[in-house]
């Protein structure tokens, strides 16, 4: 079989349950009845952000590397939509206020990245992160309320990030590509070495 | 208010160190009973000291103890620890006081219990280590000699104590953290595996100014039998445990002596008695 044709690049693996998510209703029905900010929330939904970065190969055998894997995402009950351009849509509906919270310093897949090597031959560099989508009442500032409802900052504020282990990022608009890899986000600092461990 | 001090084992759901940690408290002569999440929280103020124990309450869903701590049992419990009575949160226990900002006991959340990362080592992590006792106002410790190194087991993926810049290294100046991580000759440990999960400051335990609410990440309650206290430890009490049962002084009984970890809740029984 021909060597499919690889380009340097990032992609996206969006990785959600079939069924319902218990951890996304957990975290709407706690929201709801616990955080002023939460009142006008009415879905909250929840994917396994898996970023690739490096030589790639194109979409579709990106894709069957990611299903084929069992590093990536079970098939029997997940599903994967792959971005691997900009233009590409994720499945955050129009709409919904997508938020990315990924661990700090930490987030990178080496048992993926060596399955990647061994399978492909290609290095890259996998990270996961959380991306959520906060869909709210019509009416309400979605972006101002997502924001309340982000930091955790006391027992009435906050749910979905502890910003001392955590950062999140609420894009201004569109997804990013790339969102979690180093240089996704201006202005982020970054620790290489803290993230080699 | 009975006469008898009560105490509260608070289980939330997916919580599953609650029948030990009744035996730990029982052990020490107090009355202990588990709360359920479906309890009425007003009924938690007929208690007069708390303990969470640990587990994966709301199967650590979010962020470990996240949930949790938005319960209207937390809230309560927050009025009743702002009066001074007592609560020990063990693992999950400690990472819902920390996610509820219980503790350090500023005002709001002010720490993150994050998951294990150390150099070449991240994940869940299970084994005893050593916890040096530090000065400090703490009820649940400070019977113990400053110096005094207990063997307790740990067993979180989440227990990295980390704060915004310089919070944690105040913390220690402040006396707020009882317990750190220690080799057995009472050293500071700072690699892994006897600091088993890269807390700042090889902090174990963090307790809030006053002293009376404390987060601890090793389990003191599966360390109250002098039995359980694994022969490759070092120090008094695995000798004690040899003594008791590789010379066969001890007899099968021994398995029963008070352990390490029963210290901080004969703590516990100490200050209720005084209060």
């Amino acid at each position: 079989m021909a060597r499919p044709e690889r380009e340097r690049g990032v992609a996206q693996a969006w990785i959600e349950l079939v069924g319902s998510d218990p951890e996304a209703w957990s975290a709407l029905s706690v929201a709801r009845a616990r955080l002023p900010a939460a009142r006008g929330l009415e879905s909250l939904r929840r994917w396994r952000l898996v970023e690739l970065g490096g030589s790639l190969p194109g979409a579709a055998d990106l894709a069957a590397c990611l299903h084929r894997s069992t590093q990536f995402y079970n098939p029997n009950k997940e599903r994967c939509t792959v971005r691997n351009a900009p233009g590409d849509p994720a499945p955050v509906r129009a709409g919904e206020v997508a938020l990315l919270v990924r661990e700090r310093g930490g987030g990178r897949r080496r048992a993926a990245e060596r399955w990647w090597a061994h399978e492909t031959g290609e290095a890259v560099q996998v990270r996961e992160a959380v991306a959520w989508a906060l869909g709210f009442a019509a009416g309400v500032d979605g972006p101002a309320a997502a924001a309340e409802l982000v930091a955790l900052s006391d027992r009435r504020h906050g749910l979905l990030c502890n910003p001392f282990s955590q950062i999140p990022s609420l894009p201004g608009s569109g997804i990013p590509l790339p969102w979690i890899t180093p240089g996704g986000e201006p202005g982020e600092t970054w620790n290489a070495e803290e993230e080699e461990w | 208010m009975t006469a008898f001090p009560r105490v509260a084992v608070i289980q939330f759901p997916g919580v599953n160190c609650e029948a030990e940690t009744l035996r730990a408290l029982e052990r020490v002569g107090l009355v202990a009973e588990v709360f359920r999440w479906t309890r009425p929280a007003g009924e938690l103020r007929d208690f007069q000291a708390y303990v969470l124990p640990g587990g994966f309450s709301y199967q650590d869903r979010v962020r470990a103890g996240a949930l949790a701590a938005k319960d209207p049992l937390v809230e309560v419990l927050h009025g009743e620890l702002e009066r001074g009575k007592p609560a020990l949160g063990i693992c999950n226990g400690a990472q819902v006081l920390v996610e509820a900002g219980l503790i350090p006991g500023g005002s709001g959340v002010e720490l993150a219990v994050a998951r294990n990362r150390m150099r070449g080592r991240t994940g869940y992590f299970s084994r005893w280590v050593y916890a040096r006792v530090e000065p400090s106002p703490c009820v649940f410790t400070r019977e113990l000699e400053p110096g005094t190194v207990l063997p307790l087991p740990v067993a979180h993926a989440e227990g990295r104590f980390v704060g915004s810049p310089g919070r944690v290294p105040a913390l220690v100046r402040a006396g707020q953290t009882p317990l750190r991580y220690a080799r057995h000759d009472g050293a500071l440990a700072t690699a892994f595996p006897e600091h088993p999960n890269g807390a700042e400051e090889s902090v174990a335990a963090v307790c809030n100014p006053r002293g009376n609410v404390l987060a601890i990440l090793p389990h003191p309650e599966r360390a109250q039998d002098l039995g359980a206290v694994p022969r490759q430890m070092v120090g008094p009490w695995p000798e004690a445990r040899s003594r008791a049962f590789d010379d066969g002084a001890g007899g099968a009984e021994a398995v029963d002596d008070a352990g390490p970890g029963l210290r901080l809740f004969e703590g516990l029984r100490r200050h209720l008695v005084e209060v």
